[in-house]
């Protein structure tokens, strides 16, 4: 406190300098006066009174001097005085200057981005109080799948019988249909348990939660909205609550409001891939076949005192006795207890960091450039400093001067950093992988302008440090007697500390772009990856069927059979199908235990499991799946329940090794009365939920057998298919005009986004390794370009001694080689141990991959050789008269 | 141009001490500080111009006391120092801390 009111009482004292001068001045006057008085009254004559008077006072100049000192002078005035000065230095070398703040802004800028990101993700809160309590509890399946989402049963065990957690809430996304308010819309809606708000800490503005009779199966129907929802839908209306929402042709009363801000999705577990955006009781049936379907979610939150490692220990019991208590649904299984940020952003973090690392590294190069620049100017300063220190400024004021010089270029740099950081930022958000959906609300903020700031504090002292020092080294008398020129030792001083920074340059430039190459060449290898299907000219979407409505099998079976009927029907398009979950839709698919008939029934825990897929023979068709034996699919099992099957590679692989799995009858056990189907055909393998992983064994069942409520059709069409898309809406709109259409999307689209986060990191990090390598071009070329003038005679004498052009032309190339050279090694040495950081994020490539470190060594190489030629070219053109008389 | 301090520096805290104490008892110009210390201390203490207006600018910037311009007893303007209540806590602390240590160097002294 003490210390900003002084700053602040000199500052005002800096900017009304002639008042406070004057008010010094009188005080002093007035002061004086008073002790000719008491002279005067002591006897003195008036004049001696006068000098006395003045004695007392010693250097009458002095004494005012040091009052403006306190009360506005001192360091802060002289600070004020090197800026001004500062920055008449700099507007007089507006090139050095603009290659100076441009260097600097693009590597502070480049911080400022990825830090705002890391500061979203990583530091700030999450935005629910008490966040640092909020677990997720999952399930941990026999074969090691983490995260894998909960039974009924399960989660009415553990909220019933551990003592860690001060709540325990379930929860499961859904896709309703929304009408009665204007067009029929789908909408996201979370069906969660009574606690769920009060566990997030959150209440709502209006009316109340849920009540324990609206828990209970075939409660009244209720509905809490989303702030968002509320007012979209509802007009933000205080009145709302009693209003009644048709969802999927059911009415549901609204009885609450959400606060705004309420956000709570789960991608991981989420079959919406969209945050949602009302609430229903989720019913929890405590008995029969309904309690064992595992597809929670849980969060809960630690009770004060309890720690992650104690509730995780208690659950670790949980899941024992579970296991103890029902053998052949439990065996096996285990369960974990998951930070919320963890699971909200740890996918991210790793490449986050890295990145933010990477950046770091690019504003090192940058400081060592604006270092090198500045050391160039030592030479040409020489004589104004050695001036500067012949009137008396002592060195330690000469290297502050010479270090707000450098503080005024950082935060030039700074200024136009934030500029490009804010730009940056948009198009980061723009291109950022679907898991940092919370970046919406991504900004300049003060905490980031508060580390931009110290940041490009940090860097002015980094690069200025070196070269204020070096300046003030100077032997004063050689300097003014020489002109101007350097002394031998000197210069060679000056020279070394140059060609060091520059082969940091390489070396960094090097570790980055051995990086960013690893990411490319994994980027590309992840591209060829086959996704077992043909992804080009098709467009997709869902419809999802209100139960309401909808309520036969027959009647959703009718109505998909028409549509694709009716689409296939339309000029253009050339095929369609339909599925229950399409590859790459970004959520999850159903899964199953399945029996083959005639083997004896596996012990608990040794079920083979199977994805489970609806869809029709145009499925496979419109995709280009290949049919690889046995028959596929007709229309005849289209309309009427036929009970046959056909199976992946990897289910002929994992189910039937060595057998023919055609004929084989096999039960996919989806509900209490599933019946056994015959295989059919084998087709190809298609990846699911990512490129990198195996494809999992699947069953196909066509609609007839397994009712799904909701199908996405795939439609591959002559032209674009983008374009086909309002009169394929159209269509359907014919046969049920209240029935909405949702996720329009190509295929392409969809599996580019599946890449997304390795795209996001691919490019991120090329872009600043390129940024590295310009910049240590830029040195490379400062420092031969001012080797080449240091060396003008000692050429021109060769060239007069009968040096050929392309002998000149080498010797230059040959130091700027050595540099780069020594950079390369020294940055190929810091890769090797760097790039171990990126294993995580690369695929199908090893992360010291001896071709990608030879390539980007050789470019490397390459870049440097063309910053050397251009002073090479000069010094190759150097006239030995001109040369010679330089001096 | 950077001056040579004053030498009343090694005792700055002393001085600030002995300025607070001066105008505890009322408000007083700068050249009435000076007296007023020259008589409590029984002529032993003398304060020099040029060290005085530097402590008494930073005293105020501090906050521990406040000046206002205004008329000494002849009629002269002059400007008036009063002690602030942040002053006057200094004041006291200051003062207790100085006992304390005139009191450890007394014993240290009587040591032999």
């Amino acid at each position: 406190m003490g210390a900003i009111r002084i700053l602040s009482a000199r500052l005002r004292g800096l900017l009304r300098r002639e008042a406070v001068i004057g008010d010094i001045d009188e005080e002093m006057r007035c002061h004086l006066e008073m002790v000719v008085e008491a002279n005067v009254e002591q006897g003195m004559p008036p004049a001696e009174a006068r000098r006395a008077a003045l004695r007392s006072f010693g250097n009458f100049d002095s004494v005012r001097q040091r009052a403006w000192e306190v009360r506005g002078g001192g360091m802060l005035e002289t600070f004020f005085q090197d800026l001004r000065y500062g920055a008449r230095v700099l507007a007089r070398n507006p090139a050095f200057t603009a290659v100076a703040v441009l260097t600097l802004a693009l590597g502070i800028g480049a911080n400022t981005a990825i830090f705002s990101v890391v500061d979203q993700l990583l530091l700030r809160p999450l935005p629910y109080p008490g966040a640092e309590r909020l677990v997720m509890l999952w399930e941990v399946t026999p074969d090691g799948t983490h995260q894998n989402t909960v039974s009924f049963a399960n989660f009415l065990f553990w909220r019933r019988e551990t003592r860690s957690f001060a709540g325990m809430a379930a929860f499961s996304d859904q896709r309703v249909n929304l009408t009665g308010l204007g067009e029929p819309e789908e909408v996201s809606l979370q069906l969660a348990t009574a606690e769920l708000f009060q566990v997030l800490g959150f209440k709502p503005i209006l009316g109340r939660g849920f009540t324990p009779e609206e828990m209970l199966p075939d409660g009244p129907r209720v509905v809490v909205v989303g702030h968002g929802f509320w007012r979209r839908h509802l007009g933000g209306d205080p009145g709302a609550i009693g209003k009644v929402l048709q969802l999927n042709s059911r009415p549901y009363t609204v009885v609450g409001v959400l606060p705004e801000g309420f956000r709570w999705h789960i991608r991981k577990s989420s079959v919406a891939s969209r945050p949602a955006e009302i609430w229903s009781p989720l019913a929890l049936p405590t008995e029969g076949p309904a309690t064992r379907g595992r597809f929670l979610s849980v969060v809960a939150r630690l009770k004060p005192g309890v720690s992650l490692t104690g509730a995780a220990a208690e659950m670790k019991t949980m899941a024992a006795r579970l296991e103890n208590e029902s053998q052949e649904f439990n065996k096996g299984f285990g369960d974990e207890v998951v930070p919320l940020r963890e699971q909200l952003v740890g996918e991210v973090r790793p490449a986050l960091l890295i990145l933010l690392g990477a950046v770091g590294l690019v504003l090192l190069i940058a400081c060592a450039n604006v270092s090198n620049l500045l050391l160039a100017r030592v030479a040409a300063r020489e004589k104004e400093i050695a001036l500067r220190t012949a009137v008396g400024a002592r060195r330690l004021r000469v290297v502050r001067q010479l270090l707000t010089e450098s503080l005024l270029l950082s935060l030039l740099g700074s200024l136009l950093g934030l500029i490009f950081a804010a730009w940056g930022l948009r198009a980061l958000v723009a291109i950022s992988p679907r898991e940092l959906v919370t970046l919406q609300g991504v900004g300049l903020n003060l905490p980031v302008l508060a580390v931009t700031l110290a940041v490009s504090l940090a860097t002015g002292v980094l690069f200025g440090l070196a070269p204020a020092l070096e300046s003030t080294r100077l032997n004063l008398n050689d300097s003014l007697k020489e002109g101007g020129k350097g002394t031998a030792g000197q210069g060679a001083r000056n020279r070394r500390l140059r060609n060091a920074l520059v082969v940091a340059e390489v070396a960094l430039a090097l570790v980055l772009l051995a990086g960013a190459g690893l990411l490319i060449k994994s980027f590309v290898r992840l591209q060829a990856v086959d996704p077992g299907f043909r992804a080009d000219g098709v467009l997709t979407m869902v419809a999802r069927l209100p139960g309401g409505k909808y309520k036969e099998d027959r009647q959703k079976i009718d109505f998909f059979r028409q549509a694709t009927e009716r689409i296939r029907a339309v000029p253009g398009v050339r095929d369609v199908g339909m599925v229950n979950f399409l590859p790459f839709y970004g959520g999850l698919g159903a899964a199953t235990a399945y029996f083959v008939e005639g083997r004896p029934a596996p012990p608990p825990g040794h079920f083979t499991t199977a994805d489970v897929r609806v869809s029709d023979a145009g499925y496979f068709r419109t995709l280009g799946i290949p049919l690889l034996r046995g028959r596929g699919f007709t229309d005849v099992e289209l309309r009427e329940s036929r009970h046959v099957l056909l199976i992946n590679e990897a289910m002929a692989r994992q189910g039937f090794p060595g057998e023919n799995p055609i004929g084989k009858r096999v039960k996919v056990v989806m509900g209490p009365d599933s019946e056994p189907g015959e295989i059919i055909g084998i087709v190809g393998d298609v990846k699911f939920a990512s490129l990198t992983e195996e494809a999992k064994p699947t069953v196909y069942e066509p609609p007839p057998d397994l009712t799904y409520s909701a199908m996405t059709f795939v439609i591959r069409t002559a032209g674009d298919p983008g374009e086909m898309a309002p009169t394929v809406r159209r269509v359907l709109r014919e046969i049920d005009p209240d029935q909405p259409v949702s996720d329009v999307q190509t295929m392409e689209r969809l599996l580019s986004d599946a890449v997304r986060r390795n795209r996001f990191n691919t490019l991120l990090l090329g872009l600043f390794a390129g940024l590295a390598t310009l910049l240590a071009a830029v040195g490379i070329f400062g420092v031969m370009s001012s080797a080449v003038t240091l060396r003008t005679r000692e050429i021109g004498l060769r060239v007069a001694l009968g040096a050929q052009q392309g002998q000149v032309l080498g010797l230059i190339l040959k130091q700027g080689l050595r540099l780069t050279l020594a950079g390369v090694v020294l940055g190929l040495a810091g890769a090797l141990a760097l790039t171990r950081l990126l294993a995580g994020l690369l695929f199908g490539v090893g992360s010291t991959d001896p071709a990608t470190f030879a390539a980007i060594a050789a470019l490397l190489t390459l870049v440097s050789a063309i910053a050397c030629y251009l002073p090479a070219r000069r010094a190759a053109r150097v006239d030995p008269l001109i040369a010679l008389r330089y001096e | 141009m950077k001056l040579s301090k004053p030498k009343a520096d090694l005792l700055q805290g002393t001085l600030d001490m002995l300025i607070l104490k001066a105008v505890s008892l009322g408000a007083l110009h700068g050249y009435g500080i000076i007296q007023r210390i020259r008589q409590m201390s029984d002529e032993m203490l003398d304060v020099e111009q040029g060290s005085l207006y530097p402590a008494l600018y930073r005293i105020e910037q501090r906050g521990w006391v406040s000046s206002e311009w205004g008329q000494n007893e002849t009629g002269r303007r002059a400007k008036f120092y009063t002690l602030t209540k942040a002053g006057r806590a200094h004041l006291e602390a200051e003062e207790a801390s100085w006992d304390r240590l005139v009191l450890a160097v007394a014993k240290v002294r009587q040591a032999t």
